[in-house]
């Protein structure tokens, strides 16, 4: 009906013809968007075994903190381990937010379609980050439930919210051009680990410098946090404009 | 049939002719670097331990003075890498923006010597950090950042061998050469960000003697001149196959 609405009639010199009015970038970004998110929550496979990996890799934490002291050196370990256990789970749901779009031949669709790849690039980014964070905002806690015990983070500790975010939104974007590339190789889950990992270690460094920070608390705090978050969105600034402008070259 | 052959691969242009003289004056400077960090350049105050110092576990003395020569080679190579990894972006831009397959060419071989020279990078580093700092590997800023570079210009292989279509395999490895030079001024730049580097600035802040800038600065020329040699004549040779291929396949047409 609102299609419809848009295609009106108009009279050019003498002639008629009839224009349609193409919708506007956001509105075919929030219809990608919509499209994914609704593909996700119809059979919600990605968000649930994303959610159990999760989980099983804090259980292989547990194992392999067996037999670590509890105590507040703990504290400096935990901002790293936390980010392993983000790192893991995003790379498998990176892993498979493409394969759904080229096993169905939706990608050619989607190409078809007159869109700037840009926008699909930003659709795609989105929908991954509302994924990682669906799935964040349950491993966080699960992790803070089963590591509190060894130490007890600073007053300062909420504020790994921060880098969480930072990091979430830089591994979206970067991860969500990397699988692209890697949809179309051999051996994509292999491949895609091969190039997500090295590239996304400056950032994964910022981001686990700011959340030590965070957690030990103190002076730690107030030397590091503010620097290492600046550093980390730096280079997510610098590395989702290369990936938004290299994925038009990247999809065709 | 004119318009086919003029579509062939072309190879041999005039900067071949410059491969050998390239190639023996890089020798010749780089053995000229080498003598000279040995005889001419005086030992330096980095490597001299008074009596026995605990470094990393490890008790470094006055035996190890000769380990800072390493750092004539180690500065050099790891120059003409970045400078090699730059040139690969700089073709890899071209081919996107062209969709020429010479650039792709040019563009692989560029990080085929990069690669080359990252791993002399890491060889000679690790000699430094052996008998340096005293262990095999620190996890310091600048040798994280450098380890990253290689991996990404080892995926970067992986890459281009497991795509079979030969346009989308040149358009991804050209998005990986980008990225992966975007990790370039970061390696360079992070000994400047993290002061608590144990990577000297030895360029800004005036560490090194004239005789050693001398010496570096020959090394790296001799260096980049070998780099391009080897650049010019893997390129010769890829693009003189490449030729072959496609000659043998006009005449499978023609058949």
């Amino acid at each position: 009906m609102e299609r419809e609405s848009e295609c009106r009639t108009a009279e050019r010199g003498g002639t008629r013809s009839t224009l349609c009015k193409a919708p506007s970038t956001w509105t075919q970004y929030k219809t990608l968007l919509a499209k994914d998110l609704k593909a996700e929550f119809r059979t919600k496979d990605m968000v649930v075994s994303m959610g159990i990996y999760a989980f099983l890799v804090i259980v292989v934490f547990g194992v392999a903190l067996s037999f670590a002291r509890p105590g507040a050196e703990f504290l400096e370990v935990s901002g790293g381990l936390l980010w392993a256990l983000v790192v893991f789970t995003s790379l498998l749901g990176l892993n498979r937010s493409f394969a759904k779009e080229t096993e169905n031949g939706c990608l050619e669709g989607l190409l078809l379609a007159p869109l700037d790849r840009g926008v699909i690039f930003l659709a795609k980014a989105t929908s991954n980050l509302v994924f990682l964070v669906l799935v964040e905002v349950i491993a966080v806690p699960l992790y803070w439930v089963f590591f509190s015990s060894f130490a007890a983070p600073a007053e300062t500790g909420w504020l790994l919210v921060a880098p969480l975010v930072l990091g979430s939104i830089g591994i979206a974007g970067i991860g969500t051009m990397l699988s692209t590339i890697t949809a179309a190789t051999r051996g994509k889950d292999v491949m895609l680990a091969l190039l997500f990992v090295p590239v996304i270690f400056p950032l994964l460094y910022a981001c686990v410098s700011a959340t030590t920070c965070a957690l030990v608390g103190g002076d730690v705090f107030a030397d590091g946090f503010l620097t290492s978050l600046a550093l980390g969105a730096g280079y997510d600034v610098v590395m989702i404009l290369a990936s938004w402008v290299l994925y038009d070259f990247v999809v065709n | 049939m004119s318009s086919k052959t003029l579509k062939l691969p072309e190879a041999g242009q005039w900067p071949d002719k410059l491969v050998a003289p390239a190639l023996i004056a890089g020798a010749v400077l780089t053995t000229i670097g080498f003598l000279m960090a040995f005889f001419y350049v005086a030992p330096v105050g980095g490597a001299t331990v008074n009596g026995a110092e605990l470094i990393g576990d490890v008790m470094v003395s006055q035996k190890m003075l000769l380990s800072q020569k390493i750092f004539y080679f180690h500065m050099p190579v790891a120059i003409t890498s970045f400078l090699a990894l730059g040139f690969g972006c700089y073709y890899a831009v071209r081919f996107l923006m062209t969709k020429n397959r010479r650039f792709d060419t040019c563009s692989r071989i560029c990080l085929e010597i990069a690669l080359l020279f990252v791993v002399l990078t890491m060889i000679t580093g690790e000699m430094w950090t052996r008998f340096e700092w005293g262990v095999w590997w620190s996890w310091e800023p600048r040798l994280t950042t450098y380890l990253i570079l290689m991996l990404i210009v080892i995926a970067y292989f992986v890459l281009r061998s497991s795509v079979d279509e030969p346009e989308r395999r040149a358009t991804f490895a050209a998005v990986v050469a980008i990225i992966a030079t975007i990790d370039v001024p970061i390696c360079f730049m992070i000994t400047r960000l993290i002061p608590s580097s144990i990577h000297p600035v030895v360029l800004r802040e005036g560490g090194m003697s004239p005789e050693m800038g001398l010496c570096v600065g020959l090394c790296a020329l001799g260096m980049m001149l070998v780099g391009f040699a080897l650049y010019r004549a893997r390129f010769n040779q890829v693009r003189l196959t490449q030729r072959v291929d496609a000659l043998k396949e006009t005449l499978d047409d023609e058949r």
